[in-house]
């Protein structure tokens, strides 16, 4: 912390101003959001969302998508393991059921997180979708583990993704944050690829692969077998693909991956993140986002540090 | 209160009931009012997150646990201690912090002028406790309680044991024909393990009874945001995946796809 070492004849600014962050085109009050499909208006009855910097919501398809079959869920050692699939009403239905409730309830931006079978397909979602307003973003999800032969085909090869956020880029002014697999052999080229296409911002990560299997039957304890792992146990691997990233792209970073507190946020913040989001830990915690927002400013109050300041300046 | 609400609230009393199950009551007149019969919480031991870099110290997901009882905002879990999270439950004494999300999901359909069985099966004793008492002044009650063993089997008009000893020897769903011809029964509602639910679903629909089930699932959130607890209802053509927390956890026994369960 050495580097910030600081005028103190200046005005000392307060937590809301040190909070303060910038993803691509959005100003962001605070440098907290939530995770896709981990969050809904259910869990804003828990507390006050201005701990929020903004709100992104379950991943979209074209149309419905039923989901996988039960068991879906199970806790591990260390984190959860999901396998969702996707299961969402549809772009329609979401456009005419969700999107007017959200637009009456947030009092922040919402990004909606979109996937697609194609490039076409996408380019179709984000063109009905910039018909809609209160909507301040896409968050383009290349990377859902629980659906075979989709999302996560894009996200593994670089000149798809460099051909699909070309076209979106095309297409709106609005935030286009692209949303990247962990499970990948060099995410830094993916994320290269994206802010060639002129992306606005990258996500990452999504969920890593995992898997149970109950020791006494050698029953899995998801019916599909290889899920979704995320929390707290896949930190570390967040950590370092932020970092990773955050080396290679000029674009902001929106890390995740086993955030659970403000120290935990901190860690990502130095690694390179200009905002960032809880997922598992909202089911951990109900409060987990407050306590967050609370501690980080605690923190750069006291240490009179903003988010910019410190944000990829971890010393290695 | 229609969204479940997150409260701490101090357990005011602890009862012991047979091996692995204990009764926790806590007090809260709002909460209270706003419970119903085959509603539940997501309950756990006060676990705080202040320092997730003592992995020790991380707390896990909530449980679903139903209301056993209500009454004046006396509110009644019964548990019991299966693993992890049931475990550290069963170690809280009067004046511990309990973690509360609720009331969450449906609810029972009540009636009233009906000749009812009540059928359970181990741990679905406790929200049978608390719909018995909302049905009894306006309907005619049977209710049958099975489980491996004595010490899984409580008050109710009859017992069944898979060790048969105490009450009659086998499964709960045995006797479910003799009962419902005995005493013209013209509505059921079950809760308990999910082979038991299927094989009573089973009967229900071959003699044409209304019947509703109440269902177990693995839960993240409880609240209806991750979609991981949903269970497949509708008709045989057509039919979608229902949140078991927040559509459920009563369904009617007609609807749910037990063949794809
Ligand atoms: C709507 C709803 C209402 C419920 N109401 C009650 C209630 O009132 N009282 C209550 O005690 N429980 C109730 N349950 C069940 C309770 O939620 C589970 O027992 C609990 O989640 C187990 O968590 P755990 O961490 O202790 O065990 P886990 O680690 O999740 O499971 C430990 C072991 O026990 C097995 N197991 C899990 N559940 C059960 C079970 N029900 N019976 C036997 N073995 C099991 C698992 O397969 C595993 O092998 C309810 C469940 C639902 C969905
Ligand atoms: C139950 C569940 C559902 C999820 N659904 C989605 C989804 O629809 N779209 C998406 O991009 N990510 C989804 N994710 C991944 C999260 O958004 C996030 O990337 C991941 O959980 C890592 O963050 P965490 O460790 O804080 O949970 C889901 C995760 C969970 C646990
Ligand atoms: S447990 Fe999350 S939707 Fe039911």
């Amino acid at each position: 912390m050495g580097t910030a070492i600081k005028d103190n004849s200046k005005i000392r600014p307060n937590a809301n101003e040190l909070l303060h962050s910038k993803l691509g085109v959005l100003e962001l009050k605070t440098p907290l959001t939530v995770a896709s499909g981990t969050f809904d208006l259910e869990n804003l009855e828990f507390f006050d969302p201005a701990c929020l910097g903004a709100f992104v919501c379950k991943t979209i398809t074209r149309l419905p998508k039923k989901g996988n079959p039960p068991p879906r869920l199970y806790e591990t050692e260390a984190g959860l393991l999901n396998s969702i699939g996707l299961q969402n009403p549809g772009l329609d239905a979401f456009i005419a059921e969700k999107l007017p409730v959200y637009q009456e309830q947030l009092r922040m931006p919402l990004i909606v997180s979109v996937s697609g079978s194609s490039i076409a397909e996408f380019a179709e979602m984000i063109e009905t979708l910039e018909t809609c307003a209160g909507i301040s973003g896409y968050e383009i999800n290349i990377s859902c583990p629980n659906v075979e032969n989709e999302g996560i085909a894009f996200g593994v090869s670089s000149e798809i993704v460099y051909k699909l956020v070309h076209r979106l880029s095309a297409l709106t002014q609005r935030e286009l944050c692209i949303k990247l697999s962990p499970n990948v052999s060099d995410i830094a080229e993916i994320a290269q690829a994206a802010e060639a296409g002129k992306a606005s911002s990258i996500a990452l990560i999504n969920s890593i692969y995992g898997m149970a299997i109950d020791y006494r039957t050698g029953r899995s304890r998801i019916k599909k077998g290889i899920a979704g792992y995320t929390g707290i146990g896949i930190k570390p691997v967040a950590l370092a693909l932020t970092h990773k990233t955050a080396q290679a792209v000029n674009i902001p970073i929106l890390a995740m991956g086993g955030i659970y507190t403000w120290q935990d946020a901190l860690e990502f913040i130095w690694a390179g993140a200009s905002a960032i989001a809880i997922g598992t830990a909202n089911f951990i915690n109900p409060l987990a986002a407050p306590e967050l927002i609370m501690g980080l400013g605690k923190f750069l109050l006291e240490q009179q540090l903003s988010i910019s300041e410190i944000k990829g300046k971890a010393v290695i | 209160m229609n969204n479940p609400q997150y409260r701490q609230r101090a357990i005011q009393l602890r009862e012991e009931l047979s091996d692995d199950y204990f009764l926790l009551w806590i007090w809260d007149e709002a909460l209270g009012a706003a419970g119903k019969a085959g509603q539940f919480y997501d309950v756990r031991a006060l676990a705080s997150l202040k320092d997730s870099q003592n992995a020790g110290k991380i707390p896990k997901l909530f449980k679903p646990i139903s209301i056993y009882d209500n009454q004046g905002g006396r509110i009644g879990f019964m548990i019991k201690k299966v693993g992890e999270g049931t475990a550290a439950l069963s170690e809280l004494r009067a004046g511990d912090l309990l973690e509360l999300i609720g009331p969450a999901g449906n609810g029972f359909p009540i009636f009233q002028g009906k000749r009812i069985l009540l059928v359970s099966g181990g741990i679905g004793y406790p929200p049978m406790w608390y719909l018995q008492k909302e049905l009894i002044n306006h309907n005619q009650i049977y209710w049958m309680h099975g489980g491996a063993r004595q010490g899984d089997v409580f008050p109710c008009d009859e017992i069944w044991t898979e060790d048969g000893s105490i009450g009659r020897h086998g499964r709960v769903c045995g006797g479910m024909r003799e009962n419902i011809q005995k005493y013209d029964i013209d509505l059921i509602y079950s809760c308990g393990p999910m082979p038991m639910l299927a094989s009573a679903a089973q009967i229900s629909q071959e003699l044409g009874i209304e019947h509703y089930v109440s269902l177990e699932s693995y839960m993240a959130c409880g609240i209806g945001v991750c979609h991981g607890c949903a269970v497949p209802i509708g008709t045989k053509d057509d039919w979608d995946y229902l949140r078991v927390c927040k559509e459920g956890p009563v369904f009617n026994a007609e609807e749910v796809r037990w063949e794809l369960l």
